[in-house]
């Protein structure tokens, strides 16, 4: 289990995040870069870059095989998916293994197991952790209203091969439910491969919590307590923060309880994040999905924590026990993030890749930002649009917010347009500032702010 | 508005990707023309070849490397004159379609766009490399074994 010399299998900010965990470990990076990212921020601090295709991710970052043959030909021990692309692909995972490179993440059997969303509310329930009442796979539309007036209105269908906020259909009333079925069936079938659905009860005033959890190979997992990513736009997620200020101290407790208790049972190793539904009208939690990589929103846990997320991953990866037990845990003040993308919140938040032609982040007390972007670096059009993660620590919820309101305004960018507009309003708004918001909250504000700015 | 080699570069680079056999862009006093493959059918505005210049610079090596050390390929300047014929993808180079036989391509050989001139394995699978290029190999750059990059110079060839 040696770790000296990492392949980055990731672009963007999280390519140079893995980077710079790495330097911080003495450890070598290669990064495995498309054509369109050989003159990236991770091209130039990795030891070396080498090119592995075309800009499109399906010919680069998204080949097994080619990413495997670039680790070898580099002479890398180990590859880092980061988050997204082949990160919860157990694929990737088993072929490093077959070739004997660490794979920094957990197993390819956990990755299958959790990447299973119904697989993985079986292991929940098994592990005692709260589901949102919901159904068994559905086979076709007749027993998926039959099994829904069980379930009850309204209520989500998801596909099994789905997650990260992908593959769910929102049913009002039984009058809607055999059109959406078959819908959902075409969709799943069509981005997965696989169309299998089942339905969960919509939990409409709630709120999304998640908890990060750290597995060692000596069978020591803690957790790191939560975070709330209720703020969402067609459920991706816009602002986190850290702690899960609106949640009882007792309910929270409970929950990070369960998310050890779920990931423990199936022996899990590395980080992960177990995400759970909040609601705020009954307190009660319920499991919805286990990630099984870094997340994009991990830093808010970092700055209250004082734990690099990242470095202990490659700790893990090359054997080291977890330095702390879950009675060292202490949180200290606030946290949040703003994820500042490339898009014009003028013109309906369509994406705007191009040139940077300046580029001033802001600077200060409890300020961090997370990025791959310096002036003149061009965008490319191939890939998502994060430019950058604010994150801001305060003491509390109040001066977190006060100093991201600071934070945002000195945010210069040129040359392209990016949502910091949208997100300086959502840090002003009153409603935010009293924590009075629920998971449909954000596209309430979209709606106001794009009838404000002629969207 | 001024377009820099930057910006040429990227829309050069956009073209070739693009399935458009034929473009031009006027921009104020600047006038580009790019025309992929046949002569092109309009005035004669000087032809931009969008040569696939390797940019990467190389890496310094980092210090005590246990492995081979992750240096990155040299990237020669093409000589003026010569097209490469490039790696279509990443993986190990080799020269003949077995060992002991003989070369698909040596120094002096006449290839043609559909000339096999190599082979790319990558996890046990065998790609062959088409010269994509018509003319005399001048220079062969890749050695027989060797890792090669996505996009890396593997020979030279003086067009005809």
């Amino acid at each position: 289990m040696s770790v000296t010399r990492v392949l980055i299998a990731n672009r963007g900010e999280i390519a140079v995040r893995v980077i710079r965990a790495c330097q911080s470990l003495g450890i070598e990076t290669v990064a495995a870069v498309s054509e369109a990212d050989r003159e990236s921020l991770a091209a130039k601090l990795a030891n070396r870059a080498v090119c592995v295709g075309p800009p499109r991710s399906t010919d680069s970052y998204l080949k097994t095989n080619t990413l495997i043959a670039a680790a070898q030909g580099t002479g890398c021990d180990a590859l880092h998916p980061g988050y997204g692309f082949l990160s919860e692909r157990a694929e990737l995972a088993q072929a490093c293994a077959d070739n004997k490179i660490t794979f920094v993440g957990p197993s390819a059997e956990n990755i299958t197991m959790m990447g299973d969303k119904l697989e993985a509310r079986k292991i929940a329930r098994a592990a005692g952790v709260p589901l949102v009442p919901g159904s068994d796979h559905a086979k076709n539309p007749h027993e998926a209203t039959r099994m829904a007036e069980t379930v009850g209105y309204p209520l989500l269908i998801k596909a099994a091969a789905g997650g990260g906020g992908r593959g769910i259909k929102l049913v009002w009333d039984k009058n809607e439910i055999e059109t959406t079925f078959r819908t959902a069936a075409a969709e799943a079938r069509a981005a997965f491969g696989n169309d299998t659905l089942y339905m969960e009860r919509y939990v409409g005033n709630a709120r999304h919590i998640e908890v990060q959890i750290l597995g060692d190979q000596h069978g020591k997992l803690i957790h790191l307590g939560e975070r709330d990513c209720s703020l969402q736009r067609r459920h991706q997620k816009i602002i986190e923060e850290a702690p899960a200020y609106a949640v009882p101290q007792e309910v929270r407790a409970k929950i990070c309880n369960a998310a050890a208790t779920l990931a423990r049972s199936i022996g899990y190793r590395n980080a992960g994040t177990i995400e759970f539904i909040y609601d705020n009208d009954t307190a009660d939690f319920y499991f919805l999905e286990m990630n099984t990589r870094i997340q994009v929103e991990h830093p808010v846990t970092e700055m209250i924590t004082g734990v690099d997320l990242v470095a202990q991953q490659l700790r893990i990866a090359r054997g080291e026990p977890l330095p702390f037990k879950q009675s060292d845990l202490k949180l200290h003040g606030h946290a949040i993030e703003c994820r500042i993308n490339a898009e014009s919140p003028q013109h309906d938040f369509r994406p705007c890749p191009g040139r940077i032609d300046e580029w001033q982040p802001p600077q200060g007390a409890g300020i961090r930002l997370d990025t791959h972007c310096y002036p003149g670096y061009f965008v490319p059009p191939y890939y998502d649009s994060l430019l950058a993660k604010l994150i801001v620590h305060g003491a509390d919820r109040k001066e977190a917010a006060d100093r991201t309101r600071q934070a945002l305004a000195s945010f210069h960018v040129a040359g392209i347009d990016t949502g910091i507009p949208f997100l300086q309003t959502v840090i002003d708004d009153p409603e935010y500032r009293s924590g009075s918001v629920n998971t449909r909250w954000l596209e309430k504000k979209l709606e106001a702010y794009g009838a404000a700015h002629g969207g | 508005m001024e377009l820099s080699e930057d910006d040429v570069l990227h829309i050069l680079k956009l073209i070739d990707e693009s399935q458009f056999d034929y473009f031009q862009l006027e921009v104020g006093d600047l006038k580009i023309t790019v025309s992929k493959g046949e002569p092109i059918p309009l005035t004669a505005a000087p032809q931009v070849a969008a040569a696939p210049a390797a940019a990467t610079a190389p890496k310094p090596a980092p210090a005590a490397a246990p492995a081979p050390k992750p240096e990155a390929p040299q990237a020669a300047a093409i000589p003026p004159g010569m097209v490469p014929i490039t790696a279509p993808i990443l993986g190990t180079f080799y020269v003949a379609p077995e060992p002991g036989a003989p070369p698909f391509v040596k120094v002096g050989d006449m290839v043609t766009e559909d000339t096999t001139v190599g082979l790319i394995e990558v996890m046990k699978v065998f790609n062959s490399v088409r010269s994509g290029v018509k003319g005399v190999v001048t220079e062969g750059v890749a050695q027989n074994g060797q890792f090669v990059e996505h996009g890396q110079t593997l020979f030279l060839v003086k067009p005809t």
